[in-house]
């Protein structure tokens, strides 16, 4: 029976050699072209493609001009738009980037022979990093000192409020932590579980086959495993484009909190 | 169920958990995704946003002034029709006015020419009752004077001898008076 190793498919393997340099003080940074590297890449070409292909600026759009419209509307009116409303503008291109990545990788990863760039922690984490410097870069661009007004919960006695600043300040600085695992988290289980229910398809089956008697029964459990990968790759579709949406909406509910801070929330 | 041997293998060859959690894979996935992300991000905010932003927009714009267009033109439209049902009551008017004069002038002109006809018709039976009267009146002096010379005829042949014509003139006359004969 093969080795069951659900964690196999998360390996970083070098497919070209590229020089790696060195950063004084942080390290060796290898920049060959990995597994991981390559559906970035790959990400980042069908994105391009896609909306390359989609940009025919016609008045009546045909289906794919009509399917890129119809994200963009997406994006623009419930997450930048819905969430952040006008002053969301700005930051369209950052979500929306943001989302189709995050999407396009997911669901790369679900296709046969794929790699699932979003189960790799050190992506997950610089896009939620990347994410929070925005959130403070354009927190004190627009609000100045004004910003640790964000922290302060009006309203109730001064004591309460320094106490209760203390706990914003604390949820304020998880956040990086939580938008990193949380995707991470959801492509890592899907794919696992996928990866063990798959192993019990093969195991069971082949238990099933080995024998007459009690042994059939393996085949039983072979086909409900099956029905278990299948039901749980629909499932991952959807947690793919949900969890992407979901980051982009937290992008764009931390960056409303910075950008409309003057009017309450 | 799975034989230790490899997965003691394998785990010792990613530091004996996650392979995510190897931080020698860290630095270059690291600058490979802000790159690819930068280069995304490039993308939508150079071209791809403006790009579909403004195919909506202007799509907005154009349904927005033909929608605009169209009203305008239905309001012509009804302004015009509004116009020409007005001209149309008018000549209405206008032609029920024409006719009832028209009516109106045969109407005179006939009686008129009937009062004439009239007059004439009238003149004429006056004229012709005037000629029978006198044709009449004519007509009873010789009836006298045929009575006169009847009488005369038959007195001689009665009596031989001759009536003097101012005596028959008054027998005749208490018979009869002149004109009722």
């Amino acid at each position: 029976m093969a080795a069951i190793e659900p964690m196999e498919q998360f390996m970083i393997q070098k497919i070209v050699n590229i020089p790696s340099f060195t950063i004084p003080g942080v390290g060796v940074v290898d920049m060959s072209i990995t597994n991981s590297v390559f559906f970035m890449l790959l990400t980042a070409g069908l994105i391009t493609a896609f909306f390359l292909a989609c940009a025919k600026r016609q008045l009546v759009p045909d289906r794919m001009q009509a399917m890129a419209e119809m994200i963009y509307g997406m994006v623009d009116n419930t997450l930048t738009g819905g969430i952040i409303g006008d002053r969301g503008r700005p930051y369209l291109p950052f979500v929306f980037s943001l989302f189709m990545m995050i999407a396009m990788m997911n669901i790369l990863g679900l296709m046969p022979g794929g790699f699932t760039v979003t189960s790799q922690l050190a992506v997950t984490a610089t896009l939620a990093v990347m994410t929070f410097a925005l959130v403070l870069v354009v927190g004190f661009a627009k609000n100045g000192l004004g910003f640790f007004k964000l922290f302060w919960p009006s309203g109730m006695h001064p004591a309460m409020s320094a106490f209760l600043m203390v706990i914003e300040m604390i949820s304020f600085l998880i956040r990086p932590f939580t938008l990193a695992l949380r995707l991470f988290g959801n492509m890592l289980g899907g794919h696992v579980v996928v990866y063990i229910f798959g192993s019990f398809v093969v195991g069971l089956g082949l238990f099933g086959l080995s024998g007459f008697g009690l042994n059939t029964l393996g085949l039983l459990g072979s086909g409900l495993s099956f029905a278990m990968v299948l039901a749980l790759t629909a499932l991952d579709f959807i947690i793919a484009l949900i969890q992407a949406f979901v980051f982009s909406a937290l992008t764009c509910v931390y960056l409303n909190e910075v950008l409309n801070l003057d009017h309450g929330h | 169920m799975a034989d230790p041997t490899p997965v003691a293998d394998a785990a010792a060859s990613h530091g004996g958990g996650l392979p995510q959690f190897d931080l020698s894979q860290w630095p270059g996935q690291i600058v490979w995704l802000l790159m690819t992300f930068l280069f995304l991000y490039l993308m939508f905010s150079r071209v791809f946003v403006p790009n579909i932003g403004e195919t909506i927009s202007e799509r907005e714009d154009r349904i927005a002034g033909d929608i605009a267009k169209a009203r305008r033109l239905k309001d012509e439209a009804e302004a015009q029709a509004k116009a020409a049902a007005e001209e149309m009551h008018a000549a209405r008017d206008r032609a029920q006015k024409l006719a009832a004069d028209a009516k109106a002038e045969a109407k005179s002109n006939a009686a008129k020419q009937r009062a004439e006809e009239a007059g004439r018709l009238a003149k004429g039976f006056a004229d012709a009752e005037a000629r029978i009267a006198a044709a009449r009146d004519s007509a009873m002096q010789h009836v006298h004077s045929i009575a006169v010379e009847t009488a005369g005829a038959m007195i001689s042949k009665l009596t031989g001898a001759p009536a003097s014509a101012a005596e028959i003139d008054a027998a005749l006359s208490r018979a009869a008076p002149a004109g009722q004969a």
